[in-house]
């Protein structure tokens, strides 16, 4: 299992931070936005882009590469700024979200930004996808990854349990897929607006090899994702307990964060929010 | 022309032969490769039918990742099953992302005419035409049938195809040139256009023919290609008979009449006929039977075609 340096860890928390201060520069330029299920896998997506998979933002197509699909393409916002952060394309890009023919949209377009691998925002696609992925990657023996972020909500789609029945068939042990698990969907608390626990037999019982880490936790990311497959043959999933809205200190473990719409108030907030985290990294 | 042919026999044909010729070709199978003419292609090429089962979603998904890997994934089942059940998928995972998949809805039309209107397929041009750009062929014989899988694996990008269970009589040699979105003339005529597509083709070849016999020059033209439309041999052949009917096994909303309505509408308004399924749950009974209740059959076409010429 691969651990994390102190420095490296404190770089990786770091770029966490840049990537909060791009969602909420886009949610800036279009005042609202996703931004509960952003914030909530800003760790998952910094442990993916800057330490685990193998990507080339100067040639995004590169077929060795490892894929990155984001199931849950409501949470786009993390993924624009994880690229742009990332060096995929230009900064300057975020402050275009909510423009007409932005090449951000509210759910993400992949032939409108370099890095973006699915059209993905209907729910329960994208496991699907990234399983013929890592069919494809496996039948050419190109030795790559597809790593899939779902939503704790999303899964309630039908569609995400056939494609995990298959992605266990057809022993696709180059997949890892994340639910980051907030515990929260639109209307209220996952448990009570449609009831899947226990998660991870469930996994278990479609044939996933499964973990459970803190979502937060970028060190334990890191070390629970750099040795796959968990199992020979299996698909791994990792749940990814976290807080929907991390970092931000109102719209933290609330539905109604879901999507934002901007107050002075709240914007003045999340400013001194960010700040705070800025000056525990600096300690 | 009394040879007539099983479509699903020649679609199996020539899913080995492209295979033979191009090793990106995957067939993906939803517990339907026996019924799609594949047992020859699975003994042949075992691992390239990836079966799912009953997993008439996600197989969409799943032929949209493969796509992006380089394969060129064929998804074959019962028509509803792989256009009205996964319709979000294909519009999203297919169309949307533009991927080089090609969807084969075999049994269409009330090819499964006992079984009743939850196998029917009557609305799949309807609902693949409401998806931007993805090629819709019909294929309206044996060689058409063979040329036009060639043409979906020659041709890059999301790729819908029609066929039905009844035999097929042959029209066109191996040599017909057959080209996406190229309309052919089958028969001139300048009395009236009849415009057939499918499996529907030869019932409107037919008709044509009794038409005929009766001194009515029926123009026939072959759409074997929903999307592209071929405009301009439509227009032509508007402009010069000044009425259209047209023929298909499909609901009278929504398919090739409405294709070639919206067309004639803005361009070049003549009287026209929408001859196929009318809009309701369709009966169940034996195919010939069924057909003759909608008024399907070659004598019951030329008839509404007389009674629209007022002759």
């Amino acid at each position: 299992m691969q651990s994390l340096t102190t420095k490296e860890e404190n770089e990786l928390k770091r770029t966490a931070l840049n990537i909060r201060r791009k969602i909420l520069r886009m949610i800036e330029a279009g005042g609202e936005g996703h931004v509960g299920g952003a914030m909530s896998a800003v760790e998952i997506l910094t442990a993916l882009f800057f330490k685990l998979m193998k990507v080339d933002p100067q040639n995004p197509r590169w077929p060795q590469r490892d894929r990155f699909v984001l199931s849950a393409g409501h949470k786009c916002l993390v993924l624009y700024a994880t690229l742009a952060e990332r060096g995929f394309f230009d900064d300057a890009i975020l402050d275009t979200y909510g423009q007409l023919k932005s090449k951000l949209p509210g759910h993400p377009d992949m032939h409108k930004l370099p890095g973006v691998e699915t059209n993905t925002g209907a729910l329960g696609h994208g496991l699907s996808i990234a399983g013929g992925m890592a069919l494809g990657l496996k039948r050419d023996a190109i030795d790559a990854r597809v790593y899939v972020l779902l939503g704790d909500g999303e899964i309630e789609e039908g569609s995400n349990w056939e494609a995990a029945a298959a992605c266990s068939h057809y022993k696709l042990d180059n997949i890892l897929a994340f639910v980051d698990r907030n515990f929260l969907q639109i209307s209220g608390r996952t448990k009570e607006v449609m009831d899947y626990e226990p998660l991870l037999k469930r996994w278990q019982a479609f044939g996933w090899s499964v973990r459970e880490v803190d979502g937060h936790d970028i060190s334990q990311i890191v070390s629970s994702a750099s040795e796959l497959p968990f199992e020979q043959g299996k698909p791994s999933m990792l749940i990814a307990n976290t807080i929907k809205g991390k970092g931000l200190s109102f719209a933290e473990d609330k539905a109604g964060y879901h999507f934002w719409t901007v107050t002075p108030e709240e914007w003045e907030i999340a400013a001194q929010d960010m700040a705070a985290v800025e000056r525990g990294l600096e300690k | 022309m009394t040879e007539k042919v099983n479509p699903r026999q020649i679609f199996g044909e020539v899913m080995i032969e492209v295979a033979e010729k191009d090793e990106r070709v995957f067939v993906l199978s939803a517990d339907s490769f026996g019924g799609s003419g594949l047992r020859p292609f699975k003994g042949k090429f075992p691992e390239r039918l990836l079966e799912f089962g009953v997993m008439e979603q996600g197989i969409l998904g799943f032929a949209s990742g493969l796509a992006t890997t380089g394969k060129i994934p064929f998804v074959v089942a019962i028509t509803p099953f792989v256009t009205s059940r996964p319709f979000e998928m294909f519009r999203n995972d297919i169309g949307y992302m533009r991927q080089n998949v090609k969807v084969v809805g075999r049994s269409s039309g009330l090819s499964y005419s006992t079984l009743g209107p939850t196998h029917y397929s009557l609305e799949d041009v309807a609902l693949i035409r409401a998806i931007p750009e993805v090629v819709i062929l019909s294929p309206g014989d044996p060689v058409e049938i063979r040329q036009a899988v060639h043409a979906a694996v020659e041709y890059e990008g999301p790729l819908y195809m029609r066929i039905a269970n009844a035999p097929l009589p042959f029209y066109f040699k191996q040599d017909h040139p057959f080209e996406i979105g190229k309309g052919v003339e089958m028969k001139t005529g300048d009395d009236v256009t009849l415009i057939g597509t499918g499996f529907a083709l030869h019932r409107a070849y037919d008709a044509a023919m009794l038409l005929q016999e009766e001194g009515i020059h029926a123009r026939l033209i072959n759409i074997h290609t929903i999307r592209p439309l071929d405009r301009e041999l439509i227009l032509k052949a508007a402009e010069e008979t000044g009425r259209v009917v047209t023929v298909e096994e499909h609901y009278v909303v929504g398919g090739l009449g409405s294709a070639v309505a919206e067309l004639l509408a803005v361009e070049h308004p003549v009287p026209m006929r929408i001859i196929g399924i009318p809009h309701g749950y369709a009966e169940n009974g034996p195919y010939e039977e069924l057909l003759e209740m909608y008024g399907m059959l070659p004598e019951q076409i030329a008839a509404t075609v007389k009674r629209f010429l007022g002759a």
